[in-house]
C-alpha cells in the first residue's frame, strides 16, 4: 500500500492501507491522540483499493478489503474515503475479535462503572453517548462495547464517533472545530462526519469498568421508562452480538451474568435533552 | 398395549442451565447452542435429572422407592406418565387426560434439542 497508518483502539491494533493520500491525512489528523501498536504489529489490516486498477484515477472508488471481508461490500466513492477505513475497521473487529464478548453498544463510564446502550441504528445511542461523553463521562465507544469474559468489566473500543444527519449539529455545538472530520455528503446512510473523542477518553481508553446499568435507548417518543425483562434483555443482546455464538461457553457464562447482575430498562425520549435527564435519573437509582 | 417411549435426562456435564427472572437459559455444550425455554420445559427437564428412579415401573404408577435393580445410569429413565405423575407432585396440571400429549409433546421438542434423549 502506497499509505498506511497504525493505530491502537482500546485493546485492538489496526494497519490501515490505501492506494491515496487523503483518507490516512484524515485519519492521521482524527486519531492524532492514539499510540501506535506496540512494535508495529497490527491484529487487523485494513485496505482501501480501487475497485478496479484503472480507477486510482479515473472517478475514484474504493474497495474495502482486510483480513476479513463480505463479498459484496459495495465499493466507496473516494471523497467518502475516511468512512470506508472506519466501516472496514468496524468489519474487522465484528468478524474477527475474540477476546471479548463484542456488543453493537455505545458506553460511556462515570466512578468506575459503566452505562451500556443498545439499539439499532437511529435509536439515538449514539448522539447520546456522544452527548454524555461532553457532560462529565467518559466515551468508551460509540459503536461496540467490549465484556470481559473472565471480569465482566466492559472495555472501551472508542474509535471516532459516527455523527449522522442531525446528530451532527448538535454535537457541532458541544465539540471543538479540531476535532471533527471532514462533513460526508450523501453517503448510504446520509450525511457523516466523524468526531474524535476527548482526548481524557482516549489517555483512559485501556481502563475497564464494571457494568452498572444497561439502556435501550429509542429516540423519537414521548419520554418514558419500562422495565426490561431478563429474558428479553438476554435475546436482545445475543442479537447486538456479532460473537456471541462463536465464543461458545464463555460467551453465554459472561452474557448471563451480565444480564443477571446489570439491571436494564427501556428508555423512549423525544430529544437530547430529554435523555440525559432520563439516563441522570436512573443512573443516580442504580447507585 | 404399545410399550411407552422412555425418557432419560443428557449427561449433567452437558448442560448450562440458568434462570432467569421470566425465563431459563439452558446452554447444550455439544451442539454450543443456547435454548431459551419456559414452563414446562425447566421443570420436566428437573424432574428427569432429579428424581431417584432407579427402575423402569409399569405405567400409572408413581416414582419407585426401593427398587431392586443394580446402580442406574447417570440420569434414570422415565415413561412420559411417570413425568406427568413427577409433576403433578409440585405443580398444578389440570386435567391429566388434557396434560399427557402436552408433556408428550415437550418431551419430543426436547429429544430434538439433545436436552434429553430416548431410552
Amino acid at each position: 500500500m502506497r499509505h498506511s497508518i497504525a493505530l491502537t483502539i482500546g485493546p485492538a491494533s489496526f494497519r490501515i492501507g490505501s492506494a491515496w493520500p487523503a483518507p490516512i491525512a484524515q485519519l492521521a489528523h482524527l486519531y492524532r491522540a492514539y499510540p501506535t501498536p506496540p512494535e508495529g504489529i497490527a491484529d487487523f489490516t485494513v485496505r482501501l483499493e480501487p475497485s478496479k486498477p484503472w480507477r486510482r484515477h479515473i472517478r475514484p472508488s474504493i474497495h474495502i478489503t482486510g483480513d476479513h471481508g463480505l463479498a459484496d461490500a459495495a465499493p466507496m466513492a473516494l471523497a467518502h474515503g475516511l468512512l470506508a477505513a472506519e466501516m472496514g475497521m468496524n468489519l474487522q473487529m465484528a468478524l474477527g475479535w475474540r477476546r471479548h464478548l463484542l456488543l453493537h453498544a455505545s458506553c460511556v463510564e462515570k466512578d468506575g462503572r459503566a452505562l451500556v446502550m443498545t439499539g439499532e441504528s437511529g435509536s439515538g445511542k449514539s448522539t447520546l453517548a456522544a452527548q454524555l461523553g461532553e457532560r462529565g463521562w467518559r466515551l468508551m465507544g460509540d459503536e461496540f462495547a467490549l465484556l470481559d469474559l473472565h471480569s465482566g468489566q466492559i472495555f472501551a473500543f472508542p474509535r471516532l464517533i459516527s455523527l449522522k444527519n442531525a446528530a451532527i449539529s448538535v454535537m457541532e455545538a458541544e465539540a471543538a472545530p479540531d476535532r471533527f472530520g471532514p462533513l460526508l455528503r450523501a453517503t448510504a446512510k446520509g450525511d457523516i462526519r466523524h468526531l474524535s473523542p476527548r482526548a481524557d477518553a482516549v489517555a483512559r481508553m485501556a481502563e475497564g469498568a464494571m457494568p452498572a446499568l444497561l439502556l435501550f435507548p429509542r429516540y423519537g417518543f414521548a419520554p418514558e421508562i419500562r422495565t426490561v425483562g431478563q429474558g428479553e434483555v438476554f435475546m436482545r443482546l445475543t442479537q447486538a452480538s456479532t460473537n456471541y455464538t462463536a465464543l461458545g461457553e464463555p460467551g453465554f457464562t459472561a452474557l448471563t451474568r451480565f444480564v443477571q447482575t446489570v439491571p436494564a430498562h427501556a428508555i423512549d425520549f423525544p430529544s437530547g435533552e430529554d435523555a440525559i435527564a432520563l439516563v441522570e435519573q436512573l443512573w443516580a437509582e442504580a447507585r | 398395549m404399545t410399550v411407552p417411549t422412555r425418557y432419560r435426562a443428557a449427561p449433567a456435564t452437558d448442560l448450562i442451565v440458568r434462570a432467569l427472572d421470566d425465563i431459563t437459559l439452558i446452554y447444550h455444550r455439544p451442539s454450543s447452542q443456547t435454548h431459551m425455554v419456559a414452563s414446562p420445559v425447566p421443570e420436566i427437564l428437573d424432574a428427569l435429572r432429579t428424581t431417584p428412579l432407579t427402575a423402569p415401573l409399569p405405567e400409572r404408577e408413581g416414582p419407585g422407592v426401593g427398587s431392586e435393580r443394580s446402580e442406574p445410569p447417570a440420569h434414570a429413565t422415565q415413561t412420559p406418565a411417570q413425568i406427568l405423575t413427577t409433576l403433578s407432585t409440585h405443580f398444578d396440571l389440570g386435567d391429566p387426560a388434557t396434560a399427557r400429549p402436552v408433556i408428550a409433546a415437550h418431551l419430543e421438542e426436547m429429544v430434538a434439542l439433545g436436552l434429553i434423549h430416548r431410552a
